[in-house]
């Protein structure tokens, strides 16, 4: 036990060592150097973050739900758009297409989310195997970027727990227009932290959760000669319901 | 894949210097041939990214200052995220070097009764050699990331820091999975080696207990982890098992999760030219009923605070791993990975090998670039990789003059040879008069000298070099002063008399070396 404190005194100690008296470059290394390299410490570093890139986006509500679609469907996901007073049909519709008939579908799903005809296994603490043995999952989202058609979950009650999107080879994912986003820093004004003092964060900025999983595109493995090839081990058929609300 | 005899070395304390350990690359034609079409591909589509966002470089200035920021307040920044991470259910592990590293991974998997463990692709896991070391300590490794699988099965060793597999192509990887998974009738097809290596991990992601991660960030404000990846296996060994360990570099912390906006937009255009990676997990601590209950994070110094310590080379540490240095490294392209003796080649591997080896060992990769400077352009945090290549170089040689061996390095005694010589006209004059003795028995019948003896041998083993001319410019000079003063110095014959004798113009003997070399 006493090794293992040792060895943090030790990391640390060599890391705050280094860092408070850098030296000069290379083999200039005069004491004038190090003492001004000291002192000039706190000038080498910026005091603030220069943040000059694209923070909010300017497209129009259909320009930025038409590009989320677009690249979407670049990392080979399936798309179909549809009303909110639709959306059921739209979901048995992808369903039925999929010729699949066993679903998870967590906790918090809509009840009207669940079509007739199909067996649905509800996610509440669903063993391992059992997941495995659907063959696929539907759920909602917390968010979608449009600039890197990128889907985030933060595993919330219509989310599900991880395993759920994970096992099953094929995952429904219904997003909503108005969670989506035109760039990155967008969804990360949505999140606050515990202690954020940052005035930027949306209004309605929900917290941080511990679990967040970012899904672009089926998974993917481009390890045999860079070639893209869509499935490995995660699921290998990703469906999105794009709701126009 | 090739003969046992050429099996490649990463351990840089054993490993051969870049330039002899580059050879059997060199010769190696198939080789050659997958690097340079990977890196095609893969730059291809990274330029298609980076060019459609419009600000990139905004980016790479945020990403900088962030990860500058980061350094210069590390210990405070690490010490929160253990704070965090801890109070959110995590247990944090230092570990000063790479034996404390792996002794720490034991112990805790000792813990666990773990006889097999499953691995995320983790470069850090590598450096610190584990593997091997959890194999002889009797705990069965499985890599789950496919490239890793490939190199695992294939008994053969990463040659990329993102798709460590690059150099074998897809019939090798026929060959090593027909013959390691028993699947005779297995094609080339990447569409069915994939399917092969699911089938073949799936039962082990359900079955094995205790997982095995690195991790692309630390998020010091939330105690945080951050792992991205493409293929689902990384999300398997962050989800399924029990236990969880991540070994981090100390150098992986961001100090906010908003800093994660800027780093994440640079890493998986610049690594795998994608708009976003598939998979991007983050997880804090323990969550109950979702994921690993037991979890540890190890975090790993192996070096990395020495290189904090110095001003320019501190920006080493600013590395977020995704290889666009070694994609558009021209002598990386050449050569392959294996040539740089490390888990980390390229332009990266050039300088933070050495300085994780404090100097002890791979003091020819700083050596291993042109510094041109392209890896400078692409690199998402702006290292500027020739700067420090340069410092290294000044280290490593000042390093060899101060030892005895530097007698025996004709080089070296050349040079010092030199400063005597130069530093006295009368020496001078009798080592020029030497010297166009010596080189009349070296210069062949054409003017030219196609091989010099010792040192001089690196000059002509690729190029020639032109004969002396029949005077020396002091002795010209002499005779012109002597001329002009008997004649009284009349301009037009002094250029006549230059430029009569080819040897004397400048001009006229470049263009005549310029056509004998096209002749030969």
């Amino acid at each position: 036990m006493s090794a293992v404190a040792d060895s943090r005194k030790k990391v640390l100690e060599a890391v705050n060592m280094a860092t408070g008296a850098a030296t000069g470059a290379g083999t200039a290394g005069s004491a004038t150097r190090n003492a001004a390299a000291t002192a000039g410490k706190a000038a080498e570093v910026p005091a603030e973050i220069p943040r000059g890139y694209v923070r909010r986006g300017d497209m129009t509500a259909s320009a930025r739900h038409e590009r989320f679609v677009e690249r979407l469907r670049e990392y080979d996901a399936e798309v179909v758009e549809c009303e909110p007073e639709g959306l059921a049909a739209a979901i048995a519709a992808q369903l039925a297409a999929s010729g699949r008939r066993t679903f998870v579908a967590p906790e918090g799903l809509p009840a009207a989310w669940l079509a007739p005809g199909f067996d649905w296994k509800i996610d509440g603490n669903l063993e391992v195997r059992d997941v495995e043995q659907a063959e696929g999952v539907v759920t909602a989202c917390f968010c979608g970027v449009a600039d890197s058609g990128t889907i985030v979950l933060h595993h919330g009650p219509a989310e599900g727990r991880r395993v759920i999107t994970l096992l099953p080879d094929w995952h429904l994912c219904i997003v909503r227009a108005s969670q989506v986003v035109e760039t990155l820093p967008e969804y990360f004004d949505r999140c606050a932290i515990r202690d954020q003092r940052s005035e930027t964060r949306d209004q309605g900025a929900e917290k941080l959760p511990a679990l967040v999983t970012w899904i672009s595109g089926p998974s993917a493995t481009a390890d045999i000669e860079m070639t893209r090839i869509k499935g490995v081990h995660g699921p290998r058929f990703l469906n999105v319901i794009l709701v126009r609300d | 894949m090739s003969a046992a005899t050429d099996h490649p070395v990463l351990d840089p304390a054993l490993a051969p210097p870049f330039p002899m350990a580059a050879l059997p690359v060199l010769r190696n034609v198939q080789l050659r041939k997958n690097v340079a079409h990977a890196i095609d591909v893969i730059q291809t589509k990274r330029a298609r990214l980076v060019e459609e966002k419009t600000d990139w470089h905004a980016l790479r200035t945020a990403a900088a200052a962030i990860k500058d920021e980061t350094l210069a307040n590390l210990g405070a920044y690490l010490e929160q995220f253990e704070e965090r991470c801890t109070a959110a259910g995590g247990h944090v592990h230092w570990a000063a070097d790479a034996a404390e590293a792996r002794r720490i991974i034991l112990e805790l998997l000792r813990e666990e009764g773990a006889d097999e463990v499953i691995k995320i692709k983790t470069m850090t896991s590598a450096e610190i050699q584990l593997n091997p070391f959890l194999e002889a300590a009797g705990v069965r490794a499985y890599e789950t990331d496919l490239a890793e699988i490939i190199l695992q099965l294939g008994h053969g060793e990463p040659s990329h820091i993102v798709v460590p597999a690059l150099h074998v192509n897809r019939s090798q990887v026929r060959d090593i999975f027909a013959r390691t998974m028993g699947l005779k009738d297995l094609t080339d097809d990447p569409k069915a080696l994939t399917a092969a290596a699911r089938n073949y991990l799936r039962q082990k992601f359900l079955d094995v207990p205790t997982a095995i991660s690195g991790a692309n960030f630390l998020v010091a404000e939330t105690g945080g982890v951050v792992v991205v990846e493409s293929e689902g296996n990384g999300r398997m060994c962050l989800t399924l098992p029990k236990t969880l360990i991540t070994l981090a570099g100390i150098e992986k912390v961001v100090p906010r999760f908003a800093d994660l906006e800027v780093m994440l937009q640079l890493l998986a255009r610049s690594a795998t030219g994608e708009r976003m990676n598939p998979y991007t997990s983050l997880w804090t601590g323990v969550t109950k009923g979702d994921g690993p209950q037991n979890f540890h994070v190890v975090l790993l110094d192996n070096g990395r605070s020495s290189i904090l310590a110095r001003k320019t080379e501190r920006q080493t540490l600013r590395c977020i791993r995704c290889a666009a240095c070694m994609n558009t490294c021209p002598v990386y392209r050449q050569t392959g990975g294996h040539a740089y003796g490390s888990v980390y080649p390229g332009p990266i591997g050039a300088i933070l090998t050495p300085q994780l080896e404090q100097l002890r060992h791979a003091q020819s990769l700083p050596f291993a670039s042109s510094l041109c400077g392209a890896c400078y352009e692409v690199c998402p945090v702006k290292i500027n990789i020739p700067e420090i290549l340069i410092d290294l170089r000044a280290r490593v040689t000042d390093q060899e003059r101060h030892t005895v061996g530097k007698f025996f390095d004709p080089m070296y005694v050349g040079l010092r040879a030199a400063n005597v010589i130069f530093s006295r006209a009368w020496l001078f004059h009798f080592a020029q008069w030497a010297g166009r003795i010596g080189a009349k028995l070296v210069t062949r019948r054409d003017g030219w000298i196609h091989s010099l003896p010792s040192v001089g041998a690196k000059w002509t083993q690729t190029r020639d070099l032109r004969g002396l001319p029949k005077q020396t410019f002091h002795a010209w000079w002499a005779e012109r002063k002597a001329a002009s003063q008997q004649v009284g110095g009349s301009a037009s014959q002094r250029v006549g008399d230059a430029a009569s004798d080819p040897t004397l113009s400048p001009k006229s003997g470049e263009k005549g070396g310029a056509t004998s070399r096209e002749a030969r």
